[in-house]
């Protein structure tokens, strides 16, 4: 696996590239000592995992992940940010706290190798497909969403609300800008308001002015506009 | 003043009857003489430290003295009431007048007196709570925030990695460390420490982050040598220092400078601490604000009005926070 180190204590990334030696599995790619570099690194290199400080001068790690399209696999590592790692669900990440003990490293790592099997079906440049994770930060909570539990995106002036299992966080961007990132076998986009997620649709019916309206697993029901129906139709008639 | 209106009061009421102009024009010395004699015995007591004196030493001295005031009171009433036409000096020289008139103002001055001291036990007891509290204050501060986590476990994490690659600084770095952790442990049991202390705990601190920041922070000292001897409230100045790192050279991609700069003068200590980077006075709403806050209340409270503290941009790059402290005598 090829990681990227970010950090901005040397000390710090030395520490942890040192304690990595043992671990032949993880390849460290490169080290970046603030966010903007890492952003760089991360679209240049495109790693499959980072090692993150959630403390940094300029933009801190949430920020970081925040402004990525796509998340690689994610291991915070921070001295002592109670709240911040607090604001994680439970199960959604996984942190090393420093000063980074061996046994808890192998653990991690462990884990991350288990995670990365489950879904080798990733790869470089490509759109964002289902086994694709996004971070979604919203006020005083984060998750990493794996899109293949987001049921359907809607519009919201300037923001886009995220629907996955009860929640409803938002995103700053444009649902355009989302469209052109994500794998149009996995999602659809059904009206200027809407992106749904196809593998949630639970059945279609005929709507006014020759429009559609889905149904999606969990309740959700979803208007298709009458200029993207033929559209729809086509694609799920085979 | 308050005394005067009371002295008045007090006149008016030893006389009934008819009140002729004399009458009120002596009234008014009196009041007046009465004030001058309080206003001197408090500052008697005050410069020899009555009020801290126990009750059995006290009590005499206070007896003493108001018969003594009652005395001199009644000779002093004297050049004024003759010439007014209300006493002749017969009367005014009769023993048992001197005695009696001389006991009648010492009842004053001993209410006078027991309404002082009740009013400054009062007072001073009122302060040492509110000295107290804000103590308690700082020592829970201390423990959340002064004995920061964050810095302790980097600091451990950036001495792991050092004993690799620098093992002599490693070793001075558990040095700096241990020192800072007894430091705070053992500052709750004390009032005021000396700023050559307090220094040192500021230097291990600065000492510690440099390893942390490496080329990010560089540290200048500027201390004069008198300086040393001053007593400063423990960890204050620490503390400051490390809003310095964490507000200031922490948010910096590119690191910063640390000043910490001391000049006695006119026998007050003045320390400026200089640091990289711009001080948003809204932006400490929550908890470096409380901690200026405490800073300049417990300021206050030890050294009166007598202390300075502020914190301002100096410019676009540097905040500058100044203390000015008096010479306590321990």
């Amino acid at each position: 696996m090829r990681a990227l180190i970010i950090d901005d204590e040397r000390l710090a990334r030395k520490e942890l590239a040192k304690l990595l030696e043992e671990h032949p599995s993880i390849e460290i790619v490169g080290e970046a000592m603030n966010a903007d570099e890492a952003e760089q690194m991360i679209n240049e290199l495109n790693p499959d995992l980072l090692f993150l400080d959630i403390q940094m001068p300029g933009r801190t790690g949430f920020q970081l992940l925040e402004s990525l399209d796509s998340v690689p696999l994610v291991v915070f590592t921070t001295a002592y940010d109670e709240f911040a790692l607090k604001a994680f669900e439970v199960n959604a990440l996984d942190y090393l706290l420093k000063p980074i003990q061996a046994e808890r490293l192998s653990e991690a790592i462990h884990k991350i190798m288990e995670k990365e099997r489950a879904k080798a079906g990733r790869g470089a440049g490509k759109k964002l497909g289902l086994e694709d994770q996004v971070f979604v930060k919203d006020g005083e909570r984060c998750w990493f969403v794996s899109l293949a539990n987001i049921r359907f995106f809607e519009s919201d002036g300037n923001y886009i609300k995220v629907y996955f299992d009860t929640n409803r966080p938002m995103i700053h961007k444009s649902l355009n800008a989302l469209d052109d990132r994500l794998d149009e076998r996995a999602f659809f986009r059904a009206s200027r308001k809407h992106i749904i997620n196809l593998s949630w649709v639970e059945s279609i019916e005929p709507w006014f002015n020759g429009g559609l309206m889905v149904k999606l697993r969990g309740g959700d029901k979803v208007e298709v506009s009458r200029r993207q129906a033929a559209k729809f139709k086509d694609m799920m008639s085979l | 003043m308050l005394y005067a209106a009371v002295q008045i009061v007090a006149a008016l009421a030893s006389v009934n009857g008819a009140i002729s102009t004399q009458r009120i024009i002596f009234l008014f010395y009196e009041a007046f003489f009465c004030f001058l004699l309080t206003h001197g015995f408090r500052s008697y007591m005050n410069d020899n430290r009555w009020l801290a004196m126990i009750m059995p030493r006290l009590i005499p001295r206070v007896i003493a003295s108001v018969l003594l005031l009652g005395v001199v009171m009644y000779f002093l009433r004297i050049p004024v009431s003759i010439p007014l036409g209300l006493y002749n000096w017969n009367v005014a020289l009769d023993p048992s007048n001197i005695l009696g008139q001389s006991v009648y103002y010492a009842i004053l001055f001993f209410l006078w007196s027991v309404f002082y001291f009740m009013y400054n036990y009062f007072e001073r007891y009122n302060k040492s709570l509110k000295l107290e509290a804000s103590v308690k204050e700082i020592e829970l501060s201390n423990l959340k925030s002064q004995l920061n986590p964050h810095f302790i476990f980097n600091a451990l994490n950036s001495i792991r990695a050092l004993v690799d690659e620098n093992p002599e600084k490693s070793k001075q770095a558990i040095n700096q460390l241990s020192n800072i952790l007894r430091n705070s442990l053992t500052t709750e049991k004390k009032g005021l420490t000396k700023f050559g202390d307090e220094l040192k705990v500021v230097r291990d601190y600065l000492g510690l982050e440099s390893i942390r920041f490496e080329e990010r922070l560089k540290t200048e000292f500027d201390i004069d040598p008198a300086s040393k001897n001053f007593l400063v409230p423990p960890l204050m100045i620490q503390t400051l220092v490390e809003n310095g790192v964490k507000h200031g050279i922490s948010k910096l991609t590119e690191g910063g400078l640390i000043q910490v700069k001391t000049k006695v003068e006119n026998n007050k200590l003045n320390i400026r601490i200089r640091n990289s980077g711009h001080y948003h006075i809204n932006g400490h709403k929550r908890r470096g604000g409380l901690g200026l806050v405490n800073t300049s209340q417990r300021l206050k409270l030890l050294y009166g009005n007598e202390a300075h503290f502020a914190i301002s941009n100096e410019n676009d790059s540097f905040v500058l926070t100044e203390i000015i402290i008096p010479h306590l005598h321990s």
